[in-house]
């Protein structure tokens, strides 16, 4: 700011900047570990103001499919939320899926126009073709999508069990590609990238999965009743109902694996085991979803592997062998070594292997292949080695999740786009820098501690019937607060101009969380990666040189109240009462906005993102503006944040010491909090405060008239 | 630090009631870190000073505010050339030592104290401040344990305690500590109670000449190597 240069001088004018100040917040842990980098951070901060539509346009802006995300995202952001390192990671996924269907996800139809007249084909419709085809379309380009299977959503429908993913999200998701002009040709398996050239597609995006099972390469494979994951999942999901017998056994610990166990079960299937080789630490499922299957009975067999299969009888003699750990590999995962002499036989109906699967690139196409016949491409470009064919997905990552294939697609479309358009492809960049580090522990300790909102799930017994979906939804309620859980890392405080701080350490003195630090210097410095964005130090910095990193946390509420007394002056209200009111929590859900609005008199709302932030500047400037009485209402001890109240009642003391001295009655100030329980009687306090304050302004005018 | 309090609201609505258009003025350094007159208290007390004038009807006043690193030097005092034209008075919030200077820069201009300055001191926590130094001159804290009577006994006694301790605590408040007994503690563990025996004669602050003045630099004298004292 050019006003704080040498001398520290400004005026209040001075303070408002012309253009639009700097975002200076960093990107949050979750979302750097987003392979769509969404903003988390914000979509999270506006569901737990209860602003749902608001957090679904977040989501939609960097997610085309949010509902199936909201079904069947590995969420990575979870494992990278620093929540974690408090109690519990944010459940992220949960409140996206509430923000989802409560924002009416469904009724959004979005709108393409044809800008450009090169066609682009997409073969394969899984989650990279259907992405990569919606921003194709968003840009303006003619999309054909080419499904060689009678439906589309590639592993979507036919990889992931309807349990996890309802048909009907998927369809609604389709649905929306069609609407929006994409063309679709079903049952249409492409076998010449020469031929889709000559009917004039201008360039091929190839997502072709990676559907082809591995073969773990023992003997007996082949016979019937071993059967691999992916193509059983493939049979279940296009409506087959395979006969598997009783007693059947899945090899390997991935989610196919799981997601193979699981489906069985619901065949009807009585005894399912799971033969991994090495530990359940070591395996790559999602944990949730092993919990969830061990609770449906499947057993889990751990350093355990199958040496040789033999038909007898009906059944299968499978000789397994136990395993112990050995080194590490190269990856850092240690190698299963087989123990001599340890093998145990198990007598099966059928064995399903599930040990990885490849992409199966027909070699017509022509394009290069890889390690583990995946496709060959170059990573910033996304080209194949032929002209005008990018690719992208599993077919080139192997087996991989829904997010990371969805941002293939989003990246092939920019890339498809800079190739049609003959741009340089310029490497992609992150508007923000990214957070790293942890908390410290001091941090952690002084955080308040709010364990997760754990959403219901459908009881074991009663979900292994069927394949209806398991997950419930979060209530209005219990997201809200789960989402007030987030710390809004790398949204903090930051002094924005070291040459007014005076060093006073204010700031040292006042954070909860032990945040500021003295440097070797002598100058005061905010950790971003510490700071929980209480504000309380942004507010008590007697030099005024503290701000918070994002632009619209600034000068919120000056900005709101500004527009309130506006609004109050144009409607003469009298007598006007002003309350600054906690946006988080329960405020946020509605049932206490409605308190205010039922309560007598014209009581105008200043909302706040927590009280901490409202300043004894605000309480005053909403007196002069004419106000004969101001509350402030925050979330009491439901409040996420620490020392929240006490900072409020240090600056309700002080302004209430100056109305004294202007011979106001210091009870036209008040403060106003949630109890443990709920409300509480907030709603008579608030009713008898503005009966107090209508008898307190009949009063003057009638001294004013006397005196008159 | 020197550390000043914000004078009641009353009596800086009389000083300014005279004034038509007023300058709020800040200071960037000791009153700002007590938070007497920095930014925020003149953004404070600008608009403390708005309400009041809303209630009593005759809001004559025209306000407006700034804040400048530090009053007491005469450069900073430049930067306000532009600003105090159009005013009829200075509020500063800055000490007396602030206060003095923009009268001495600005001497067409009244120039009102808005703050008390209150002593030398430091802070004991956040929101409280504690006197530490009388500026008498002649510091004496190495033979006291770094303690000062003149500030932190009521009595200001060199030679004490007086016959007022009780249990550690003055008899002018129970809530105070006896200076003296804590430098007793003090030079206890410095192992320097001799200096506890030794006595102090009576000081007469009377004859110390005010306004005191320090000059550190030297009359410059001619070419021929030598420095006048």
């Amino acid at each position: 700011m050019s006003s704080a240069t040498a001398g520290g001088i400004r005026t209040q004018t001075e303070t408002r900047p012309k253009k639009a100040p700097c975002d200076h917040s960093l990107m949050p842990p979750c979302q750097v570990a987003c392979p769509l980098h969404m903003d988390i951070r914000e979509y999270v901060d506006l569901t737990a103001q209860g602003r749902i539509m608001e957090a679904l346009q977040v989501i939609r802006d960097g997610n085309p499919f949010p509902s199936i995300c909201a079904h069947v995202c590995t969420h990575p952001c979870e494992d990278a939320c620093r929540r974690g390192q408090v109690d519990a990671p944010i459940a992220i996924r949960a409140v996206k899926r509430f923000a989802v269907e409560f924002g009416g996800d469904r009724m959004i139809r979005p709108e393409a126009e044809t800008s450009h007249e090169q066609k682009v084909a997409v073969v394969g419709s899984g989650p990279a073709g259907l992405a990569c085809a919606y921003y194709l379309r968003k840009l303006g380009y003619p999309v054909t999508i080419f499904e060689a299977h009678s439906e589309l959503g590639g592993m979507l429908r036919v990889g992931i069990p309807q349990y996890r993913l309802p048909r009907e999200v998927l369809d609604t998701e389709i649905h929306r590609l069609t609407s929006m002009g994409v063309e679709i040709r079903t049952n249409a398996r492409v076998v010449s990238i020469d031929l889709l050239l000559e009917m004039g597609y201008r360039a091929v995006f190839l997502t072709i999965g990676a559907h082809q099972g591995l073969k773990m390469g023992i003997e007996g494979e082949d016979s019937p009743g071993v059967i691999d994951g992916a193509t059983f999942l493939r049979e279940v999901n296009l409506g087959l109902k395979p006969s598997l017998g009783e007693k059947v056994a899945v090899v390997g610990g991935g989610n196919v694996a799981i997601d193979a166990a699981r489906t069985a079960v619901r065949l009807g299937v009585k005894q399912v085991k799971v033969l991994y080789r090495r530990s359940r630490a070591e395996m790559p499922a999602n944990e949730e979803e092993v919990s969830q299957a061990e609770e449906e009975g499947i057993a889990m067999v751990f350093l355990a592997a199958p040496t040789r299969v033999r038909r007898r009888d009906g059944h299968l003699e499978v000789t397994c062998i136990r395993m112990e750990l050995g080194e590490p590999d190269a990856g850092g995962r240690r190698q299963p070594v087989p123990v001599p002499g340890s093998e145990f036989q198990e007598r099966l109906d059928a064995l399903i292997t599930a040990i990885g699967q490849a992409p199966q690139a027909p070699g017509s196409f022509g394009v290069r292949l890889g390690r583990g016949s995946t496709i060959q491409v170059d990573p910033v470009t996304m080209t194949t080695n032929r002209a005008g064919v990018f690719a992208g997905g599993d077919a080139v990552t192997g087996p991989a999740t829904v997010v990371e294939a969805l941002a293939a697609g989003r990246r092939a479309a920019t890339r498809i786009s800079d190739y049609l358009q003959h741009r340089y492809p310029l490497p992609e960049k992150e508007a923000l820098d990214s957070l790293a580090g942890d908390l410290r522990p001091e941090t952690v300790e002084a955080i308040r501690k709010i364990g997760r909102f754990e959403w219901e799930t459908a009881p074991a017994e009663a979900r292994a019937q069927d394949f209806a979906p398991i997950d419930l939804v979060y209530d209005w309620q219990a997201a809200i607060s789960e989402a007030r859980r987030c710390l809004r890392c790398g949204m903090g405080a930051e002094i924005l101009a070291q040459d007014r701080c005076a060093t006073c350490l204010t700031c040292l003195r006042v954070c909860p969380y032990h945040v500021p630090q003295l440097d070797q210097a002598g100058s005061v410095q905010i950790p971003v990666d510490q700071c929980q964005a209480c504000g309380v130090c942004v507010v008590e910095c007697p030099a005024r040189a503290i701000v918070l990193r994002k632009p619209h946390d600034r000068r919120h509420i000056d900005r709101e109240l500004d527009h309130i007394v506006q609004t109050a002056v144009q409607s003469n209200t009298k007598p006007l009462v002003i309350g600054f009111c906690c946006q988080y929590g329960l405020f946020g859900t509605g049932s206490l906005a409605g308190l205010w609005r039922k309560a007598a008199g014209g009581i105008s709302i200043v909302p706040v993102l927590c009280t901490a932030r409202v300043e004894a500047d605000h309480m005053l400037r909403a007196f002069e503006a004419g106000a004969e009485g101001v509350f402030i209402a925050g979330c009491g001890v439901q409040c996420a944040r620490e020392n929240t109240d006490f900072w409020v009642q240090q600056r309700i003391a002080k302004v209430r010491r100056t109305l004294a001295q202007l011979q106001l009655e210091p009870e036209r100030l008040q403060f106003f909090t949630t109890t443990a329980g709920g409300n509480g009687d907030m709603g008579q306090r608030l009713e008898a405060f503005a009966e107090r304050i209508g008898t307190l302004y009949l009063a003057s005018v009638l001294i004013q008239e006397v005196q008159k | 630090m020197i550390v000043a309090e914000q004078k009641k609201l009353d009596e800086i609505l009389r000083m300014v009631a005279p004034y038509e258009r007023v300058l709020i003025l800040g200071c960037g350094t000791c009153v700002t870190v007590c938070g007497a007159g920095g930014e925020h208290e003149v953004s404070y007390l600008h608009n403390a000073l708005k309400v009041a004038q809303r209630k009593s009807g005759n809001g004559t006043h025209a306000l407006s505010e700034y804040t400048l690193k530090r009053q007491c030097d005469p450069e900073f005092l430049d930067m306000l050339a532009g600003r105090v034209e159009d005013v009829d008075a200075v509020l500063s919030l800055a000490c007396g030592i602030g206060v003095q200077a923009v009268s001495e820069r600005f001497r067409q201009l009244p120039v009102l104290p808005g703050v008390n300055t209150s002593f030398m001191g430091m802070p004991k926590e956040w929101g409280i401040w504690d006197e530490r130094c009388a500026a008498c001159g002649d510091c004496r804290l190495a033979e006291t344990g770094g303690i000062c009577p003149i500030t932190r006994c009521t009595k200001g006694i060199l030679n004490g305690p007086c016959a007022g301790t009780k249990s550690g605590k003055c008899e002018a408040s129970r809530e105070m500590d006896c200076a003296w007994v804590q430098i007793y503690q003090r030079l206890e563990g410095l192992r320097q109670l001799d200096s506890m025996r030794r006595y102090y004669p009576p000081r007469n602050f009377r004859v110390i000449p005010r306004p005191r003045r320090i000059v550190a630099k030297s009359t410059a004298g001619g070419n021929d190597g030598q420095v006048a004292a």
